[in-house]
């Protein structure tokens, strides 16, 4: 453990950046799928830096009930503290913690990481929200009472209808527009759904931007698929497509690697070799501006199965690319990234696959 | 019913069981089709010669050579196509064409031939200048029809075309031809004659004759004509157009290119791209060298079908076009669309004007000399001037500009404020409509609806009734709704729609048999205190009844000496008719007599849509006075001539609610039961109020199901007298009764309930959980 510390230690040399900690974790049997989701989110700095600056507001409140939140905060607190620079560390508490939210990640059986990223980002909603409403509930009782005799604010009357936007959402919240436009009265109906990632079908030999093309290309409902418009109070044909309408900061791009093949009756993986670039564009509808992504962490999927494997991820953390597997951590070449890519023939010797990619946006242009 | 012993009997083990009467002949069908044929009605306005929804389509006839009188055919969203004498200054409805179950899409003469298309999925044939009746119903098409096209100087061709990208090229006369075999001139809905084959199967053989039937019907075409298809399309077809001779079709849809077709053979000619989205819209001049092409990219295109090219495009719309009409020489094109606005454009000098603009989105036009008929989403038809023979005329108005040839160049210049004022300001005629019906709401009773039509009005309907109650005129939909709640609890037995601008009342068995209600509440006279009637199978008799009458007196007149009675379970239901009517005459009279709760209007009749394949060889529609006796077992679902004429429904679960009896905590009245109770769910409080006084107060043992209709939760001595008192006397005060019992009160969830509320009213909203209902009683408080 310390010869790999010293050993990514001297390849940092002077450029180790200030401040910060490179540390792998544990792997407490099949633990994986939550240590390469982990490191991802730990150099996702506005996500850590929010965290962090949770847990320093929180621990003032006396002893807070342990929960997923909590949990994760003490790790990644547990980590930047550390007095050394690199290491290992054993995430024991938040998987412990994990097991006992969610009885999925319970058993050493082999787990998907986008599953577990998303249990995780909505426990951490859930929790907050939770929070929220507590102490929103505990300081509108005591003065309502004053209020009643005195000016009538306009708060006390409108009920907040709107979601609550927190931290986790301001990372990572995006929102889609699912327009469907019946084809005999042409009305368009727009729906917003919110979204913590996108999860895209892929091809072979395709492009993050060629799976973002399809995701939003146009579909028909037909035949017995048929559409009911409000306006012609009947079933019509009707063209229906997603539009990306608020790219969130942070962008999670899941690539559906494992498809249910119906004529197998299981999942099988599929190795396709999709390019995913450093900088990505995405165009939003809103402003019709284009928003610029760069790619900041990678979970990779390691195997050529759906139900075994390993887990490793790719985080790009001050200008170096580092490559976590469970408790090593070593430097590696940007140019290694694309190796990463998938293959383009179905039998290869290849089967470390980008599986979830974190992008960040570096800001907009017009 | 004897069903009014639906009589609670206490059994041994402490619970109350209800005894269903008759479901012992009814459980040997799990040999039935899995889903079972729907009826549905439709509920008429009072106004027979109105549309009331969206008309889709309009047609002329020019000097009918009968009458040599102009007439207007329309075609609507309503089912029903109507024909309308012209005259200068009128129009008067001369006859409804209704057969189509769905919205009728388009509609072509051919001759005298009226061929008319619809969601339904089938092209319907009609005497044009008949009174009403389908003469042939063409089951080509899987998905709904939108479009027509007749060859003008041929008028034997008709093409339709549809979803799916299925067009068909039809030989009207043969398709009409009588066909040969004589079974399969049933399909021909004129005819009168009872059908011969099928009649005399017993009632088990009936099911799976049904069963069979589901497979669909164009999958087995009735009769031996088989059209031409035109295939190859990729997607949707949205318009066609066909010229004179008949030599040349054009088709338009989702797939954006203009497709060139030779009829005769259905082989492709060209393809044509150019626009950009739907084309919706499309006209051949009678030489077949030009082509006029109207889509939802809002562009008109002009096509030289020689050259295979596009040689000119209109920017004058700033929405989708959706209708086109041209003058005879083709010189000149109208043009309506999604922007509500009628245009003329000369084709050669691209001088375009806005004829006329009215409320809504304009779906078909028609030219008739110096006028234009225009169709659109309203129910009323207008006719504008159109100057058809000299369109110069409408230039010299002045307001014209020059039409653009990009898109959008239109909606820009309207954004700029540069939009034209319409030439005429209102139409020279009016054909009014009823506006459709565009928002419902099925009330809490299950048997009143609230809607709300185009026009904004607001009105209250009885759906076992068909009629209109209350109209409220325009007031706020959501606050009448919320003025209407009632704290009731009634099963969906019914769901509906409003697809046809009326309303739909869907019937499935067996849902539809689940709604329950006390005869006493329909202020049925005579009725005994706890008989219970079915909604569903009362509104069946509503319906039928016109049918029965009809049948009666055609089986009376036809079969007075067949007598025999079998076994009521095996029976045909042509032999049960024979026998059964003497019954139904005489003991069971009761029976069929239309309840006034359920006694449909005659005025305005709603009609009956089935999914029958007999007669009619596919769904059909008519008003219930219209029925002549001769649809049998194969028009209607069986399960509803098994209701109506056996007086049978289906095993019926969910009639009854369990509950626990518990004294209030603290209470110092003796527990009563232990165990579950059961009972209808429509059973009222106070009858458990009853439950509880006779059983601990008079303390009267309850002889375990000795007699229906004499237990606690049913009827006694005592209790008669209490009901009879009614149900506003047990809470306002003292009666003589109250002076020697005690009031008793129950409760749910610590609320006293009203005597008034039913167990599944209580459930509903008292209870609000998916558990058995427990209910308390206790000594009501001295007031």
């Amino acid at each position: 453990m310390g010869a790999a510390g010293s050993k990514l230690e001297k390849a940092l040399g002077d450029q180790f950046p200030e401040g910060e900690r490179y540390f792998g974790l544990e792997n407490f049997g099949n633990t994986c799928y939550c240590n390469s989701v982990l490191q991802a989110l730990y150099f996702c700095v506005p996500f850590r830096e929010q965290l962090l600056e949770y847990y320093a507001n929180n621990k003032n409140q006396g002893d807070p009930e342990e929960n997923l939140l909590t949990c994760l905060a003490d790790l990644f607190t547990q980590i930047s503290s550390q007095k050394k620079k690199t290491g290992v560390i054993a995430p024991k508490r938040f998987v412990q913690r994990v097991k006992k939210e969610n009885e999925l990640f319970r058993s050493y059986m082999h787990q998907d990481a986008h599953e577990f990223l998303n249990f995780l980002l909505n426990e951490l909603v859930d929790i907050l929200e939770k929070e929220s409403n507590a102490t929103k509930v505990s300081s509108e009782t005591s003065p309502s009472k004053k209020i009643a005799n005195g000016p009538c604010h306009p708060q006390a009357n409108g009920i907040r209808k709107e979601p609550l936007v927190t931290w986790v959402h301001k990372s990572f919240q995006g929102i889609l527009t699912n327009e469907t436009k019946c084809l005999r009265c042409e009305t368009v109906t727009a729906r917003d759904e919110t979204f913590f990632d996108l999860s895209l079908d892929i091809e072979q030999n395709s492009s993050i931007t060629s799976c973002l093309k399809n995701f939003s290309s146009t579909e028909t409902l037909n035949a017995e698929d048929k559409f009911f418009c409000d306006k012609c109070c009947s079933l019509q044909e009707a063209q229906k497509r997603m539009k990306i309408k608020k790219p969130p900061s942070i962008l999670v791009i899941h690539l559906k690697r494992f498809k249910y093949i119906e004529q197998l009756g299981r999942y099988k993986k599929l190795s396709y070799r999709v390019v995913f670039p450093l900088e990505l564009k995405l165009s939003s509808t809103v402003n019709n501006s284009d928003l610029e992504y760069s790619l900041f962490a990678v979970v990779v999927h390691v195997g050529s199965g759906p139900n075994h494997g390993h887990y490793v991820s790719l985080v790009k953390s001050h200008n170096h690319w580092l490559f976590f597997d469970d408790e090593s951590v070593e430097m590696i070449d940007e140019s290694t990234v694309q190796t990463f890519f998938g293959s383009a023939q179905e039998y290869s010797s290849n089967t470390d696959h980008g599986y979830i990619l974190f992008y960040e946006s570096v800001g907009g242009k017009s | 019913m004897t069903g009014m012993s639906s009589s609670k009997s206490y059994s041994a083990n402490g619970t109350l069981a209800m005894h269903r009467v008759g479901s012992a002949g009814n459980t040997s069908n799990s040999s039935r089709p899995r889903k079972e044929k729907r009826l549905t009605y439709v509920l008429n306005d009072a106004d027979d010669s109105k549309h009331c929804a969206g008309v889709n389509c309009l047609t002329i006839l020019k000097d009918s050579p009968t009458d040599s009188c102009n007439y207007l055919f329309t075609g609507s969203r309503d089912g029903t196509l109507k024909r309308w004498l012209l005259t200068d200054d009128e129009a008067s409805c001369s006859a409804t064409f209704e057969s189509h179950v769905d919205w009728v899409n388009d509609a072509v003469l051919a001759g005298n031939t009226l061929v008319s298309c619809s969601s339904d999925t089938t092209v319907k044939m009609w005497n044009c200048l008949s009174d009403g009746a389908c003469t042939r119903t063409l089951r080509q098409h899987s998905d709904y029809v939108i479009c027509l096209a007749a060859a003008g100087k041929n008028s034997n061709i008709v093409a339709s075309g549809g979803l799916g990208g299925e067009v068909f090229i039809w030989d009207i006369e043969a398709a009409l031809l009588p066909v040969t075999k004589s079974v399969d001139a049933a399909e021909d809905e004129s005819s009168n004659g009872l059908s011969s084959s099928g009649n005399g199967l017993p009632l088990t053989s009936l099911r799976t004759v049904n069963s069979s039937n589901n497979i669909p019907v164009h999958n087995n075409p009735p009769h031996s004509y088989n059209p031409v298809a035109a295939k190859g399309h990729k997607d949707s077809v949205y318009a066609l157009a066909m010229n004179d001779t008949g030599s040349l079709l054009v088709s338009g849809g989702t797939e954006k290119v203009v497709r060139v077709w030779d009829p005769r053979t259905g082989s492709k000619n060209m393809k044509l791209r150019g626009h950009t989205d739907n084309i919706r819209a499309l006209l051949i001049d009678s030489s077949g060298r030009f082509c006029l092409s109207g889509s939802s990219d809002s562009m008109i295109r002009l096509w030289d079908l020689g050259q295979q090219r596009c040689v000119h495009s209109y920017a004058v719309h700033t929405d989708s076009v959706w209708a086109l009409a041209s003058t005879p020489t083709f010189s000149h094109v109208y043009s309506g669309g999604r922007d509500l606005s009628v245009y003329l454009t000369d084709l050669s000098t691209r001088e375009s004007v806005l004829l006329c603009k009215k409320d809504h989105p304009v779906l078909q036009l028609a030219l008739q000399d110096d006028s234009i008929w225009v169709a659109s989403t309203d129910s009323s038809v207008y006719r504008w001037p159109a100057e058809g023979c000299n369109p110069q005329k409408v230039f010299q108005r002045g307001g014209s500009f020059l039409a653009g040839n990009l898109s959008f160049s239109r909606a820009r210049a309207s954004l700029e404020g540069s939009a034209p004022a319409p030439v005429f300001k209102e139409p020279s005629m009016t054909i009014p409509g009823i506006p459709g019906i565009v928002q419902h709401e099925i009330l809490n009773n299950r048997r009143r609806v609230l809607t709300k039509d185009a026009a904004g009005s607001v009105k209250l309907w009885d759906i076992t009734r068909g009629i209109v109650i209350e109209d409220y005129g325009k007031v706020d939909f959501e606050e009448k709704k919320q003025a209407l709640f009632e704290m009731v609890s009634i099963p969906a037995w019914f769901t509906m729609d409003t697809r046809l601008g009326s309303l739909s009342v869907h019937l499935d068995t067996p849902q539809c048999f689940s709604a329950e209600m006390y005869a006493a509440d329909l202020n049925i006279l005579g009725a005994a205190e706890d008989h219970k009637i079915n909604l569903a199978q009362e509104s069946l008799r509503g319906l039928l009844a016109h049918w029965m009458a009809k049948r009666r007196q055609r089986i009376g007149a036809q079969a007075s000496s067949n007598g025999d009675i079998s076994s009521a379970r095996d029976i045909s239901l042509r032999n049960l008719s024979h026998s059964r009517i003497e019954v139904d005459d005489t003991s069971e009279n009761h029976n069929t007599a239309v309840l006034p709760a359920f006694e449909f209007s005659t005025v305005s009749p709603p009609s009956i849509i089935t999914e029958g394949h007999g007669t009619y060889g596919g769904p059909w529609r008519k008003k219930i006075t219209d029925l002549d006796g001769t649809e049998d077992e194969k028009d209607f679902p069986w399960w509803c001539l098994d209701c109506v004429l056996n007086g049978r429904m289906p095993p019926r679960e969910n009639t009854k609610c369990s509950f626990y009896l518990h004294p209030c905590e603290g209470s110092t009245i003796p527990v009563i039961t232990q165990g579950k109770l059961s009972a209808p769910r429509i059973l009222r409080i106070h009858k458990v109020i009853n439950y509880v006084i006779e059983k601990i107060v008079l303390d009267k043992p309850l002889d375990g199901g000795s007699s229906d209709g004499t237990f606690g939760l049913g009827l006694s001595a005592g209790q008669s007298q209490l009901s009879s008192i009614g149900d506003g006397s047990l809470r306002s005060g003292l009666k003589p009764w109250q002076k020697v019992k005690p009031s008793i009160e129950i409760l749910c969830n610590n609320q006293v309930l009203s005597p008034e509320m039913s167990l599944a009213t209580v459930r509903a909203y008292i209870w609000k959980k998916p558990e058995d209902l427990v209910l308390n009683y206790r000594l009501q408080h001295s007031r």
